[in-house]
């Protein structure tokens, strides 16, 4: 019986279920659970495949206490949630893991192939006896992470300061070619990346903080922003309302990169975003609950933006 | 659905520049348009005629009126449609004349973009819905804020009304501005002569409550029902008590700047503004006080015959409840220093703003009524007013006329001849503005009677030699370059709203100008009005004014007040927010943006918290709409998909002309 298992099912003494995650055999990796009582509880692990973040379920489970399994990233979700009134925090008990990083599948699929479990081995990962280095195969937004420490928790699992973040990368591939392209080259290249949205909504729904669900504006008639055919245009005014009502409130979990079927680099976009968001009023969404997200104060006299142009 | 589409000449306001025939036929071939007409004068008597009688043929159900801007007619044309049945709200105002016929010249491509807004109108209008307007009632009690000339005007023509009006000012006594003034242009009237009358009165007035030291902390509410929190400073002296004796100010060993004197010779950390100050009670600046500074002193407590002093006294705050709020704040002189380093930049102290010389000349000034120069104490035989400093001025961005300054300088340049009769004064001018009724005669007298020079043409530098100063400027009239030494330079420094203007604006919810001028509701229609309801000005805060306009414009904001309080309910507009609470999420942004508190939050069976607005308290304004991730919180009357289709509207391109929809409905034209 791991730490995390008894922990979990400490915790289901009070909660009514416990988000966590269960090594899947078909799938090669973790996948997420609910557990509601102690034998289920028993199957819970945390991998380096334990990407998803949890926190996207809580919105849905006012009406009962909840335990989250969660990363030093998703508490980060936790807490934007709370301070925006979709979780109490008397509803919920976060119990934190150390993480030293997790994998991006994409990556893991391109290394190598679709395969079996993934061992996880200090700097390298293997898989049916190939080998990769860690970092390379880890999700961009752990390189550099500066959430490892859980900034609110109930109950810890493990030594959050006996791991250390894997260290940030260079912006290479994809987003260095991005960083050099023009405004117009840019245009270009969303049109082109838009072109594939199938508009199956799976970026929203994977988004945490996407907590509107069916009454978003991305697909509703009243009001009617966008309309619904699956074209380019249509999808990319969407996407940016989305992206446009993240704006301050992103914790950056790149649960909708990945979520995407067609493979639509959004956390180029998002990125961006919350690197404005933080240079302009040194606010990260999801570091503090009783911070007002700045695109909701109106601060006569914070002429930063102005300073800026 | 039937629309009835109403394009109006305004005589050849429009028509100059807008084929309206052509509009109408456009018009007529847009969907649910079943009425088309162009009339001459829609607002006319036959006009509105017009309007009401096609309604009531035609079974219109919608009304698109291009004309001029809804500020001008909306209501009008409201009443209009409200008298042949329809409800007032389903009617769209497009403005063809501001925004299309008045800026444009060329004929099609005005005629172009009038259809192109009629059509935005109409896509618009499609998607209105009955509204109906709500009422609330009224409290029945005035606040005005400041207590100069104007403040005190407003506040007993209210008074008299019979309506209960709280005075708040921040010094502690009333007079403001005026009550620092020597004698008063054109008639010569000595200022507080004529003002300390109306202090006493103000005082005494069964139907004011008067609150010296006191500032406005915050404003919640709206129109007819306002909820103002109101900062009653800690001046150490118990109001009640105090008799205004002075012995206070005598042996108090604490020296401070003379707030009163605008600065011209010193005053002490408590003491009583000046003889006439109404009420007459000392007060006392803890920043220069020696007790508060050093922990030891109390002398003033000690020679106190009334017991009034209480070092322990505090801010006080109190609440209370207005109908209507007239902001009579003032100016106050511009800070010339920093932008004038050519007249010394304040180094040379004969250097002074016509407000110190003004302390100068009065009687009850520091000097006693005789002229001094401030270096040395001299009696200065050539004086120089030089007029527009940071007025009139683009070098240093100021290009405001001050209003007064020609016409104080007249005076000043009169006055100072009567107290130094072998004295000569200089007036370096631009131009002499002297507009008002005895003003330009009062110039004349200036220089015919008192023989003032008046050299036009700008000081370009003041710098001392021998003990004189030297102004050097232009004489553009002769065309030469002038040198005069003066004894005494005043400096005719231009206006700016008080300086705490702009913090009350934004309390108040009103706009301000560069200058921190309030902002009227219209130049020429509402000019005491603001954009917020309820809110009125008077006086110097709205922009430069002497004292007879500022006692008019307080007369006129008083009965804009008087009027207001004598309904006892007023009509809610209903175009408001209203929360699809079946779709809101409980995320509260709305309650976050909302600038009047007018989000609350409601709990649904089953326990969900969602928002709730609060329609009396609702303005309109839109933020929570904007604010709302889902878009459900539209604003009655501007809901999204309104807006959207009047945006696709404009964006559309246009069809090919189709002859067919026109012909099959007949063009009435009147004409």
């Amino acid at each position: 019986m791991t730490e995390l298992v008894t922990k979990i099912q400490e915790v289901l003494n009070e909660a009514d279920v416990v988000l966590g995650w269960v090594h899947s055999a078909a799938a090669g990796a973790a996948v997420p659970a609910w557990f509601h009582n102690a034998v289920e509880a028993e199957a819970a692990v945390f991998d380096s495949t334990c990407v998803h973040n949890l926190a996207v379920h809580l919105p849905r489970l006012q009406d009962r206490t909840a335990g989250i399994v969660a990363k030093g990233c998703d508490i980060r979700s936790v807490v934007q949630l709370i301070s925006e009134g979709q979780v109490r925090r008397d509803r919920v008990r976060i119990i934190s893991v150390p993480c030293p990083g997790v994998v991006d599948v994409k990556k893991v699929w391109r290394c190598f192939g679709y395969g079996k479990k993934l061992i996880d081995a200090g700097g390298q990962v293997e898989m049916e006896g190939k080998t990769a280095p860690r970092e390379e195969i880890l999700l961009w937004k752990c390189r550099g992470c500066r959430d490892t420490a859980p900034l609110i928790s109930d109950v810890v699992v493990g030594d959050p300061a006996g791991v250390a973040p894997p260290s940030p990368a260079e912006r290479t591939g994809l987003r260095e070619r991005f960083d050099a392209m023009t405004p117009a080259e840019r245009r270009r290249f969303w049109q082109e990346q838009f072109s594939r949205c199938i508009r199956c909504n799976a970026c929203r729904e994977a988004c945490p903080l996407c907590f509107c669900r069916d009454v978003c504006t991305m697909q509703t008639r009243e009001p009617h922003w966008t309309g619904g055919q699956i074209n380019a245009r249509e999808a990319e005014m969407a996407q940016h309302i989305r992206i446009n009502h993240l704006a301050g409130r992103c914790t950056g979990c790149e649960e909708c990169e990945r979520a995407c079927p067609v493979g639509i680099p959004l956390m180029l976009l998002l990125e961006e975003q919350n690197r404005a968001v933080e240079k302009l009023f040194g606010y990260r969404a999801g570091t503090d609950p009783e911070a007002k997200p700045p695109l909701l104060v109106f601060d006569i006299d914070n002429d930063t933006w102005d300073s800026e142009r | 659905m039937r629309i009835g589409v109403f394009v109006c000449q305004c005589g050849t306001n429009i028509a100059a520049t807008v084929a309206t025939r052509r509009v109408v036929e456009a018009a007529l071939s847009m969907r649910d348009v079943f009425h088309g007409e162009s009339i001459q004068y829609t607002c006319s008597d036959p006009g509105q005629r017009a309007i009401i009688d096609a309604i009531q043929q035609k079974n219109l159900t919608r009304v698109v009126l291009a004309a001029c801007s809804p500020r001008m007619h909306e209501t009008t044309f409201r009443r209009a449609i409200a008298q042949a049945g329809m409800n007032p709200f389903m009617l769209e105002m497009v403005n063809i004349r501001e925004q299309c016929s008045w800026i444009h010249s060329d004929i099609d491509t005005a005629t172009e973009k009038a259809i192109d807004l009629v059509r935005k109108g109409v896509a618009r209008v499609r998607r209105q819905t009955p509204l109906h307007a709500g009422s609330v009632p009224v409290t029945r009690r005035a606040l005005v804020i400041g207590g100069g000339v104007a403040g005190i005007q407003a506040a007993l023509d209210i008074a008299d009304a019979g309506v209960p009006v709280t005075l708040v000012e921040k010094s502690p006594t009333l007079g403001g501005n005026m009550a620092r003034l020597d004698k008063t242009f054109p008639t010569l009237d000595c200022s507080s002569c004529i003002l300390t009358p109306r202090m006493v009165e103000v005082k005494q007035h069964e139907n004011i409550d008067l609150m010296v030291s006191s500032e406005i902390e915050n404003v919640r509410g709206y129109i007819g029902n306002f909820e103002v929190d109101i900062r009653r400073k800690a001046t150490c002296v118990i109001e009640e008590k105090c008799t205004g004796c002075m012995i206070c100010e005598q042996k108090c060993p604490s020296r401070a700047p003379d707030d009163f004197n605008a600065g011209v010779g010193e005053s002490k950390a408590i003491s009583v503004a000046f003889p006439q100050a109404v009420p007459l009670v000392a007060a006392l600046r803890k920043e220069y006080c020696r007790l508060f500074l050093k922990g030891r002193c109390s002398v003033c407590k000690k020679v106190c015959p009334a017991g009034a002093i209480d070092y322990e006294q505090e801010d006080r705050f109190v609440t209370e409840r207005f109908g209507a709020i007239v902001a009579a704040t003032g100016f106050e002189q511009f800070d010339w220093k920093k932008a004038y380093p050519s007249f010394g930049g304040g180094l040379y102290p004969d250097v002074i703003t016509s407000l110190e010389y003004e302390r100068m000349l009065s009687a009850s000034g520091p000097t006693g009524g005789h002229i001094r120069r401030p270096s040395d104490g001299a009696e200065p035989k050539h004086i120089v007013f030089i007029s527009c400093v940071g007025s009139r001025d683009e070098s240093v961005g100021r290009p405001a006329c001050c209003g007064v300054g020609c016409m104080y300088q007249a005076k000043q340049a009169i006055l100072t001849k009567e107290h130094i009769p072998d004295s000569q004064s200089y007036v370096f001018y631009l131009d002499v503005r002297a507009g008002g009724k005895g003003y330009e005669e009062f110039v004349r007298r200036a220089t015919r009677e008192f023989g003032t020079i008046y050299v036009r043409g700008r000081v370009g530098k003041v710098y001392p030699r021998n003990g004189k100063l030297i102004c050097m400027g232009t004489d553009t009239l002769a065309g030469h370059q002038v040198e005069v030494e003066a004894d005494l330079v005043v400096l005719a420094a231009g206006l700016n709203a008080a300086g705490a203007a702009a913090g009350l604006a934004r309390k108040l919810n009103i706009s301000y100008d560069m200058y921190g001028f309030f902002s009227e509701g219209h130049p020429k229609l509402k000019p005491v009005e603001t954009n917020t309801g309820g809110v009125f000005l008077a006086g110097a805060c709205q922009g430069p004014k002497d004292i007879p306009a500022s006692v008019a414009q307080a007369g006129a904001a008083a009965a804009k007040v008087v009027s207001l309080l004598s309904r006892a309910e007023l009509e809610t507009s209903p175009m408001v927010a209203e929360v699809n609470q079946m779709k809101c999420t409980g995320c509260f942004k709305c309650r976050e943006v909302c600038p009047y508190g007018a989000i609350e939050e409601q709990e649904l069976r089953g326990g969900r918290r969602v928002a709730h607005v609060i329609g009396s308290l609702c303005q309109g304004c839109g933020l929570c709409n904007v604010a709302c991730p889902p878009a459900v919180i539209p604003l009655k009357g501007y809901t999204d998909n309104q807006l959207i289709a009047e945006v696709v509207e404009v964006l559309r391109e246009p069809e090919p002309a189709s002859s067919a929809g026109a012909s099959a409905k007949a063009v009435e034209v009147a004409e």
